[in-house]
């Protein structure tokens, strides 16, 4: 194994709670695990790197001011300060865009083309790479070889020295909590139902 | 045809190798296994998209300065009358080099209006934040060199960098290990810490008034969803309203506690075209039964009723 090792079963990790319940240390705690997914949520969406810190730290205003509509039953922290960062971002584009049109009228350009990437589509993207993140050290090596390098199970096996019969188990189990993970706290339609809850 | 193993799907999300005919047929008409298929084929595409993202750069640290200096004004609301007059007397007293400016500055924003607060420079938050105690304490007992509360690792001074680095991300547990430490401290500081932190050192002549209940407000049926707003209840018996982002309505605001149960309500004001608000509440107000607070918009109909109209709600906790 080359991979750092990891315990099986992390520490009780309370920092959801503790945010709720208004402990400024888990704030910066927060700030600390999840600052660069929103602040990479936001780059993602925003071509103008000010409006992306903008968003990031209005994402953790919003969060600290709102955390009374936070339900850790729900989903989890980071799930939650996306979708807060999700509407932040769509809001900007909203008003970015509506900028753009009252300049354009006056000069009488083309609209520009849209080619940022679909809002959903990035936050789900991290959700899963948290969850990735969290996955037994086998799990997650496992399935980095078949997401990254595009190997097959039987080349797995032969990567790792692991018999096929491992790295199946290994993969169904990681790609079974991945998708779970992505069900709870996914934002595309399909992820679930419903809409993300919460503070603005 | 049974349904196909699990871990047969995962092989076809996975694109391995292709469904046989039989599989194929099976898929088309059970929707238990195609759904399923289809899901973990978004999450394989999910997954094959996550390459970089477990390395992202960290945040710039001004963001949490203004983070910071942003929760702090919002915090600080209430007083504004008092941090004004405060202010008046600190002039009067001290060098023009004072914190203050920029914290009544951005406490007049409000807490939502994030667009001003962020444009205006949080330099001169460190100073007043780094009084607060508990970002001392934390930093001494925290290894990785990340503070905690709302005195960043910025104020602990420049080596704070350090505590920032890649290095400290990977170390992994240990990091899960020393939050553990760090919240055991807090745990120990406890309320003393929070209060510290929100609160600048000296002694404020006219304390901050403590709020009772508060409640984030949300838009409320088809109002835009970037209409929102805060409500505390300040223990002089006031309620300090702030809404950002309202629609604009051809008559005005209202604000309303209403008892969510038998939804019997009575006004306590009207909001004019600011975005906060200090209202009085009758003095025998039960807050317990009449728990949400309500905008509406209203016309000058001589209706004193609620329009039906409203357009932000939320429930008082405290």
């Amino acid at each position: 194994m080359t991979a750092l090792p990891q315990q099986p079963d992390p520490p009780v990790d309370d920092l959801a709670p503790r945010f709720r319940s208004g402990d400024e240390v888990a704030l910066r705690e927060a700030y600390d695990r999840y600052g660069r997914a929103v602040l990479h949520l936001a780059t993602s969406m925003l071509a103008n790197r000010a409006d992306a810190e903008d968003v990031t730290q209005a994402t953790f205003v919003a969060a600290w001011l709102g955390r009374d509509t936070f339900d850790p039953a729900k989903g989890s922290l980071i799930g939650w300060l996306l979708g807060i960062g999700r509407r932040k971002v769509i809001d900007r584009m909203r008003a970015t865009a509506r900028e753009t049109r009252v300049v354009e009228t006056v000069r009488q350009l083309p609209e520009p083309a849209q080619t940022a990437p679909d809002p959903d589509r990035v936050v789900d993207r991290l959700v899963i790479a948290d969850e990735l993140a969290r996955l037994p050290d086998d799990q997650r090596r496992m399935l980095e070889l078949a997401f990254y390098d595009d190997l097959t199970h039987q080349q797995i096996a032969t990567v790792t020295g692991v018999p096929l019969g491992t790295v199946k188990s290994h993969i169904r189990r990681g790609m079974a909590s991945l998708k779970r993970r992505w069900e709870v706290d996914g934002a595309a339609p399909g992820a679930r139902a419903a809409g993300f809850s919460g503070a603005r | 045809m049974q349904h196909l193993e699990h871990e047969r799907l995962v092989f076809l999300a996975l694109g391995e190798s292709d469904a046989d005919d039989g599989e194929s047929t099976h898929l088309d008409t059970c929707a238990h296994c195609g759904t399923e298929l289809t899901a973990l084929r978004q999450v394989a595409g999910l997954g094959v998209e996550t390459q970089g993202l477990g390395d992202l750069p960290d945040p710039p640290e001004h963001i949490w300065q203004g983070i910071a200096a942003e929760i702090r004004a919002a915090e600080a609301v209430p007083s504004l009358t008092e941090a004004r007059r405060q202010q008046a007397a600190e002039d009067a007293t001290t060098e023009p080099a004072t914190t203050e400016p920029a914290t009544i500055g951005q406490a007049t924003t409000g807490p939502a209006t994030t667009e001003q607060a962020t444009t205006e420079p949080a330099t001169t938050e460190p100073a007043t934040i780094g009084k607060a105690t508990i970002g001392k304490a934390t930093i001494g007992q925290r290894p990785g060199g990340s503070a905690g509360g709302l005195s960043g690792p910025g104020v602990a001074g420049g080596p704070g960098a350090g505590g920032r680095s890649r290095a400290r991300r990977r170390a992994g547990w240990s990091r899960w290990a020393a939050s553990a430490v760090t919240a055991v401290a807090a745990a120990a500081i406890g309320v003393v810490g929070t209060v510290s932190v929100l609160r600048p050192d000296e002694p404020a002549p006219t304390p901050t008034p403590a709020v009772l209940a508060s409640a984030p407000l949300a838009a409320f049926g088809s109002t835009p969803k970037s209409a929102q707003g805060d409500a505390r209840v300040l223990q002089s018996g006031q309620l300090h309203l702030h809404v950002a982002n309202l629609p604009r309505v051809p008559g005005y605001y209202e604000v309303w506690l209403i008892n969510p149960t038998n939804m019997e309500m009575f006004s306590i004001g009207t909001l004019g075209g600011d975005s906060d608000a200090l209202l009085p509440l009758p003095p025998n107000v039960d807050l317990k039964s009449y728990s949400v607070v309500d905008v509406s918009a209203e016309q000058y109909d001589n209706n004193t009723r609620h329009s039906g109209d409203s357009l932000l709600r939320g429930t008082l906790t405290g």
